[in-house]
């Protein structure tokens, strides 16, 4: 534990090694952050709801989404690269380590740009979430569980890497996860929706942890808490069985 | 028992499903090491040595064979072994960019388990051992590669390992890089019974400090001895190109062949070992030579 919280620390001092870049790279993404509200609010206000989803609502999605989104490719950078390191070779500095590889590679590197959305969701919550003490304390519980779904996704979907050779699952991944996660999942029907509460689960990323803020539902809560479990589970068995696959490489890494 | 190693074999699979091909990059290698032991692991690109070493401290799993470093397998108890061993990849780096070599000392140590006075005091050492205190503060990407390989050294000695692992550790380094590396090696293994085991392309490396080599080609061991014995057979030969100031006259000695002579230069064949127990003044048509290999020679130039 003393070794992953002196990776973390590390990581936090790479990240600030260079103080104009992390605060540049920071402020931009909550600007891109911002225009998408403004673009929200200015649809909405044009056409009222859809699907029962208002602009409030959507910020509080997008609250929820960039939160546990910022946590996931911020502070666990390397949940969406493990498929690429696990083709180009690069787990090899870690595997000489005394340490649980997955844990260690997920906290060996802090992405600044994805802070700023960490940065915004919680001052979009804040601003616009109408936080009481109860609202907070299930925002904070729907977010990690939220984040340990993405995390969960994207190292499975990585680490799919090991078995095919190539890693743009972990892309693919990457893009379903986020892109879908960012629309509301009722304005989509059909197999579509039932893809997103099952193959891709964005529906339990962003639009039921929203929900919950609103109308908690024990068994909704659950529900997302065992859909997260089961992902976060499901993405380290994949990367513990594939690195029984790992056929390392020749390039020029580092740890 | 340092390493132990019986039937070790390791497939690759690739392509695509039609297409599948398998490539043997380690075939049924056995051999031993006794603690201490200082052993150049060699052969040319392709031959298996970087596989060997990858899957002797547990990166990657074998196909078929045994394996036991410090009693340890290393695939099966990876963690465990990773804590007695230490492992330095020429082309792989333990620092981080951003961060003082100190830096990843500390966190290094706290992976390890190291307290912090502990740390200290290894850091301190290792610091005077590789005669690099002031590097330990300078941020890792403002040291040369020379200076960075010492700090590389020194991260993986930091839980003070049994074994050493080095997969081409002077790869890029300048020559006199190289020789300060050489020298800290052999005194790591004279002062702490560090084993070395390293694989190099430079005969110069295997020469200053290894005793035993292995020469690996096609992922099968084919050649297992002592260096001197090596040097004997196989490396008797030494290409000296010499740059002339006006023309000269082919040197004629005993023991050395002019293969190229021009008016500004002459390329010379050296033979390096020359029989012992043979009088200076025997006649170089009466001394019998052992025949020579051109594969392991190494040119040096003026």
């Amino acid at each position: 534990m003393r070794g992953l919280l002196a990776t973390m620390g590390n990581a936090f001092a790479e990240a600030r090694a260079n103080r104009a870049a992390l605060g540049s790279q920071m402020a931009v993404m909550v600007l891109n952050d911002v225009v998408w509200v403004v673009f929200w609010v200015l649809f909405f206000r044009r056409v009222g709801s859809v699907g029962g989803w208002d602009a409030r609502r959507i910020l509080l999605l997008l609250a929820v989404l960039t939160t546990a989104g910022g946590i996931t490719l911020g502070l666990l950078a390397n949940a969406r690269r493990i498929g690429t390191m696990a083709v180009e070779g690069e787990l090899d500095a870690v595997l000489t380590l005394p340490v649980a590889p997955l844990p260690y590679l997920l906290l060996r590197r802090v992405e600044p740009t994805n802070l700023g959305d960490l940065l915004f969701g919680v001052c979009l919550f804040v601003l616009s979430g109408r936080p009481t003490l109860g609202r907070t304390a299930v925002f904070v519980g729907v977010v990690l569980a939220s984040a340990t779904l993405i995390t969960g996704f994207l190292v499975l979907t990585g680490s799919l890497a090991f078995f095919l050779g190539r890693s743009e699952g972990g892309d693919l991944g990457f893009h379903a996860i986020v892109l879908l996660g960012s629309y509301p999942v009722d304005v989509f029907a059909g197999v579509a929706k039932v893809l997103l509460y099952s193959v891709v689960p964005a529906a339990f990323v962003s639009t039921v942890p929203a929900t919950l803020i609103d109308s908690f539902d024990a068994g909704r809560a659950a529900a997302l808490a065992a859909v997260a479990g089961a992902f976060g589970l499901a993405g380290w068995a994949t990367f513990t069985a594939g690195l029984r696959r790992y056929t390392s490489g020749s390039l020029w890494t580092r740890a | 028992m340092g390493i132990e190693v019986r039937g070790l074999t390791k497939v690759f699979e690739g392509g695509r499903r039609r297409a599948r091909r398998s490539v043997e990059a380690v075939r049924d290698i056995s051999f031993t090491v006794e603690p201490g032991e200082r052993v150049a692991y060699i052969g040319p690109n392709g031959a298996g040595k970087s596989t060997s070493i990858k899957i002797l401290t547990g990166i990657l799993h074998p196909t078929r064979g045994e394996a036991r470093v410090l009693g340890v397998v290393p695939w099966e108890e990876r963690r465990r072994l990773a804590g007695r061993i230490g492992t330095l990849f020429g082309q792989r780096s333990q620092l981080w960019l951003e961060l003082t070599p100190r830096q990843s000392f500390r966190m290094l140590a706290a992976i390890y388990g190291l307290d912090r006075a502990r740390e200290r005091t290894r850091v301190g050492e290792l610091a005077e051992l590789l005669d690099a205190g002031d590097l330990f503060d300078t941020p890792v990407r403002s040291l040369s590669l020379g200076q960075r390989m010492r700090c590389e050294l020194a991260a993986c000695m930091v839980h003070e390992p049994e074994v050493l692992f080095l997969d081409e550790p002077t790869i890029g380094l300048d020559l006199l890089a190289k020789q300060r590396f050489r020298e800290l090696l052999v005194r790591l293994n004279a002062e702490r019974r560090t084993t070395i085991f390293l694989t190099s392309h430079d005969v110069a490396d295997i020469e200053h400090v290894a005793r035993r080599v292995i020469v690996i080609n096609h992922g099968s061991v084919i050649y297992d001895d002592e260096v001197q014995a090596m040097r004997r057979s196989l490396l008797a030969t030494k290409v000296v190109e010499v740059g002339l100031g006006h023309p000269a006259e082919p040197i004629a000695m005993c023991g050395v062949a002019v293969v190229e002579h021009s008016a500004t230069a002459m390329k010379l064949v050296v033979d390096t070992a020359p029989p012992r127990s043979v009088p200076s003044s025997t006649p170089c048509s009466k001394v019998r030579r052992r025949s020579t290999s051109r594969w392991w020679t190494r040119r040096s130039s003026r």
